[in-house]
């Protein structure tokens, strides 16, 4: 197993390496190149030079990739032109803001898709399985924010059942019972997409795991019908889960955005889309790159609870978390 | 006389298909003693595979069916039971081996956890006792350094092992009848003889009865009391080894001798097939099933299915050829 | 093993056509394509949508972004205005026809450009293999390592939200899973002995790829590419929504989203609408790529199961 963490580590580091690169590329194929990218429009030409040569924008590009890099390690992501604020002051308490909601809907996913999946999996077109396929289709083709919209009117607007946004009702900060009535609806409406993927793929993964030889196996040795689902099929059916789990994060990033962005959640994404709006660049590129550190760093996560699922990855004979 | 193990009287099993249904075993019936091998012999399709399920019960599982018959087990209708009862019966009084060991066991369990469990559900020993007894049955199953085995995974092992270790878990509870589906077929010749052994030594300790399943007439020399004879769907002919070696009445039997390289025959002649294939389940032909690969296929052959016709006490066949010569009537 | 006897009786069909003259693979999916009920209704609600949005400037006789302050919040059934006007006196209908152009040009334009970008990507990776697959698949490990939706409104922020930009980033961003798909089919193919007899009598390498190799992955590319556009139209609305896409003074659904949610108090009907829209132009779009998966898939056949079990219980000694 040791050989196989070390080097799915080192393509974690090449994957990483890639990412800022392609980030300063995009810097740098910016109409007007990273002078405008970097420095606020406006200033006066003297100030222009100053900045230019202070952030190295004067120097070939390798160098300047390593200045940026040698920045970033420091823990330097830039300042903004507004108030020429530092950018990790703005951007790191929204951080665990995003991680709250992410985790709430991670997890209210999976303990209704998993079961759910499993089940359907028993009863393969019966009625519940019909119905998930119903789910199935609308949470793949609603538009997420268009259902929290909804939410909001019927839950917060017409029932007053729940607030209709923001994180925390005003000095009730800390209050848990407080942050879970505001995580309902955005959990919810986050959910709803990925809801409908993993009952189907749990369900899909189960399947092909009940028809399995070893399987067969089970039931000729007298092992009861619901020890072989939930022991020897389960076990082998969160493989695949566990991988695609890894490869989900990055749509579970950008849903979180953009829920955030119809509540009013503090939390990066909507930090993102009002730094957009407000083209304060360095705001991107830094929230771009933690959300890359984050999503590499989940899927090596899902690597080793990978390697601890299957047992055969320490021959290194399943390697690739894609297909 | 020898105490019936396992009595199957007219079974017919199969599919369910948009066509209707397809009979992968039709009217089938099979009798195996106490400590005797019977061995199933046919090509793929020809349905000993959905027997050996059906008796198993879980042919359920595999989008099967029993239609009709009995399958006696020590004067127990199986036919009837709930999958609970089978439980009971199954890994413990009637335990099964399958084709491909490898993939038969368990990925993410370790080789003694998939013996122990058996041992925990039908002896109802605690773990550690069952982890014990494991050991044993590996070392028993000629598994070297068992102690190290009973820890390791099954992609840890080679396929001959693999098979040892399904044995093992099918030996656990010291069954009264192995059924054996092609236990040799996934793997190297120098293995499959080994395998082989092993199964007739077990079958002598522990005094079971197998029903042995496989295309191969080679391995049912090998080790069968009695050969059954199956061809699609139906069983064309019974008898005990020398029966079925020495006098092989029904043609179909007959092509099968004559296929083994070196049978009978001498050195640089041609060998011997039989033309044509095993014909689809829901197109069977009319008459005699096997009549359009029939060297001597008649007329009668073509309209009527035949009966099946004792030879002698041990030998029956289902062939026109012989109706009239026994003077039996069909049955 | 079920499966298996699907198989028989499939190649017991396929004989029995071969006596007669054989229909077209096409003919036969297309046959079980209009024998979907899905996805012929899907079909005509996306022709529906795409007639009645391309010909808006003759069905409404409003301009989508004239400001008419006087009939502003018109409820819906109002005289000429049949779904009401919004907070500026705009009417509805004809701004939801205008923004349907808008989504429905992005949806197809994106899903044609991944499809191209993704199938040479894969084609090159599949068939050079080697050093090449090696870094195209790092590269597109990367892409998929990046959340979507920021790198999306990165790049609109940098370069500006121009409807052209939007369908470029859209389509850099989505076209990974055609590579994925292109490059395992191709990997498989190229070992196949006609292709190696292709490169030994010298057939170029391009024509190996565009005449022998991708016309064999074209039916999973389609089906691909179907349920690409819904992604697509989902992705712009997003971005819209969020400000960073599509401008006023054009429109465009998830645009409408945006100005919706400010005025729910006053007007809840204007949410609904554009919404509704999306989501069953996305419905149809994603029914029709299932209905073309089913109809290209040769094994992909439906049982009656319902029936089937039927049958079983009724066949069944043992209740099972």
């Amino acid at each position: 197993m040791g050989e196989y963490l070390i080097r799915r580590t080192i393509q974690a580091i090449v994957t990483l390496f890639l990412v800022t690169v392609f980030t300063f590329a995009l810097i740098h194929l910016a109409p007007g190149g990273p002078t405008q990218v970097m420095i606020a429009p406006g200033v006066s030409p003297e100030a222009f030079e100053v900045q230019k040569r202070n952030l190295g924008l004067d120097q070939p590009v390798h160098i300047q990739y390593l200045q940026w890099m040698g920045r970033l390690l420091q823990g330097d992501l830039g300042t903004t032109f507004k108030n020429n604020l530092p950018v990790g002051d703005i951007l790191w308490p929204t951080v665990g803001n995003t991680l709250v909601l992410m985790i709430a809907a991670w997890l209210v996913t999976l303990i209704i898709a998993l079961p759910w999946g499993i089940y359907n999996s028993t009863k393969v077109y019966g009625i519940s399985d019909q119905f998930a396929s119903i789910v199935s289709y609308l949470g793949f083709a609603m538009p997420t924010f268009w259902f929290g919209i909804i939410l909001q009117q019927i839950f917060a607007m017409n029932l007053k059942w729940l607030p209709l946004s923001d994180m925390w009702t005003y000095g009730k900060q800390g209050d848990i019972g407080d942050l879970v009535m505001h995580l309902i609806m955005p959990v919810t409406v986050l959910s709803l997409g990925f809801l409908a993927s993993y009952v189907k793929y749990s369900r899909a993964s189960m399947l092909e795991v009940l028809d399995q030889d070893y399987i067969r196996t089970a039931r000729a040795k007298g092992v009861k019908e619901s020890r072989v689902v939930f022991r020897h099929a389960l076990r082998n059916a969160l493989i695949p889960i566990v991988t695609i789990l890894g490869l989900d994060l990055p749509i579970l990033v950008s849903g979180a955005a953009l829920t955030e962005s119809v509540f009013n959640w503090p939390g990066m994404g909507r930090l993102f889309v009002s730094m957009a709006n407000a083209r304060e660049y360095s705001v991107l590129m830094a929230i771009v790159l933690v959300t890359s550190v984050f999503v590499i760093l989940g899927n090596l996560l899902a690597d080793i609870l990978y390697a601890v699922v299957d047992p055969r990855v320490q021959l290194g004979r399943k390697g690739g978390g894609s297909k | 006389m020898a105490e019936k193990v396992l009595e199957i009287r007219g079974l017919t099993a199969g599919f369910i298909s948009d066509k209707g249904l397809l009979k992968a075993a039709d009217n089938i019936s099979l009798e195996i003693m106490r400590g005797e091998t019977l061995c199933v012999v046919g090509e793929s399709g020809s349905g000993k595979s959905v027997t050996s399920l059906a008796i198993m019960r879980l042919l359920d599982y595999a989008g099967g069916l029993i239609v009709d018959g009995e399958i006696l087990f020590k004067g127990e209708d199986l036919t009837t039971k709930s999958q609970e009862e089978m439980g009971k019966i199954r890994g413990n009084k009637i335990a099964m081996i399958f084709q491909d060991p490898m993939s038969a066991l368990n990925p993410v369990f370790t080789v003694g956890d998939q013996i122990a469990e058996t041992l925990m559900i039908h002896q109802g020993m605690d773990r550690k006792q069952a982890m014990e007894e494991a050991i044993k049955l590996l070392g028993h199953v000629g598994i070297p350094a068992p102690e190290i085995r009973v820890k390791q995974y099954p992609h840890e092992l080679s396929g001959g092992m693999c098979q040892r270790v399904v044995i093992a878990i099918a030996l656990a509870c010291k069954p009264d009848l192995l059924i054996a589906d092609e236990p040799t077929t996934a793997l190297d010749v120098t293995v499959q003889a080994q395998i082989l052994d092993l199964l007739k030594s077990l079958q002598q300790e522990f005094g079971m009865s197998i029903l042995l399943i496989t295309h191969d007439m080679g391995v049912a020399s090998e080790v069968a009391d009695r050969i059954a004879v199956m061809y699609a769907g139906t069983i064309v002919e019974e008898g005990t080894v020398f029966d079925i070696f020495d006098h092989p009445s029904h043609p179909y039997t007959q092509g099968l001798l004559e296929s083994i390289p070196g049978y009978e025959t001498t050195r640089g002649s041609e060998l011997y097939t039989i033309k044509g294939t095993i014909p689809r389940l829901g197109e069977l032909p009319s008459g005699c099933r096997f009549h359009p690969r029939c060297p001597h296929a008649t007329d009668k052959c073509r309209a009527m299915e035949p009966g099946s016709i004792q030879l002698s006490d041990t030998h029956r066949t289902a062939c026109w050829l012989y109706q009239e010569e026994a003077g039996v009537k069909k049955s | 093993m079920s499966e298996n006897l699907d198989q028989q009786e499939i190649t017991a069909a396929d004989s029995q056509a071969d006596l007669r003259k054989p229909p077209g693979p096409w003919k036969i999916a297309a046959g079980k394509f209009v024998r979907n009920p899905y996805a012929m209704v899907s079909v005509f609600v996306l022709l529906f949508f795409v007639i009645v949005s391309f010909c808006a400037p003759f069905l409404t006789p409003y301009d989508p972004a004239k400001i008419d302050l006087k009939n502003s919040n018109l409820p819906p059934f109002s005289d000429g205005h049949l779904l009401g006007t919004d907070e500026l006196g705009r009417d509805i209908l004809t701004r939801l026809l205008y923004s349907g152009r808008i989504s429905l040009t992005i949806g197809f334009s994106v899903a044609l450009a991944s499809v191209i970008i993704g199938s040479v990507v894969g084609a090159i990776s599949g068939y050079f293999g080697g050093w090449i697959d090696t870094v195209l698949m790092r590269f597109v490990d990367v892409m998929y390592s990046l959340p979507t939706l920021f790198l999306n409104i990165l790049v609109l922020a940098i370069f500006g939200d121009e409807f052209i930009y939007m369908i470029l980033i859209l389509s850099f961003t989505s076209w990974m899973g055609v590579a994925r798909l292109v490059r395992g089919n191709f990997l498989q193919l190229r070992e196949m002995q006609y292709v190696e007899a292709a490169r030994a009598i010298g057939v170029p390498n391009r024509n190996i790829i565009f005449k022998h190799l991708l016309p064999n992955s074209i039916h999973p590319i389609i089906v691909n590419a179907t349920l690409m556009v819904g992604g697509a139209i989902l992705s712009e609305s997003a971005l819209s929504y969020l400000g960073l896409g599509i401008q006023a003074p054009q429109t465009s659904w998830g645009l409408m989203l945006s100005n919706a949610q400010e005025f729910m108090l006053t007007n809840k009907w204007l949410t609904v609408y554009p919404g509704v829209c999306i989501l069953l132009v996305v419905l149809a779009v994603n029914f029709i790529g299932d209905g073309l998966q089913q109809a290209l898939n040769p094994r992909g056949k439906k049982h009656p199961v319902r029936r089937l079990n039927e049958w079983r219980k009724k066949f069944s000694k043992s209740a099972a």
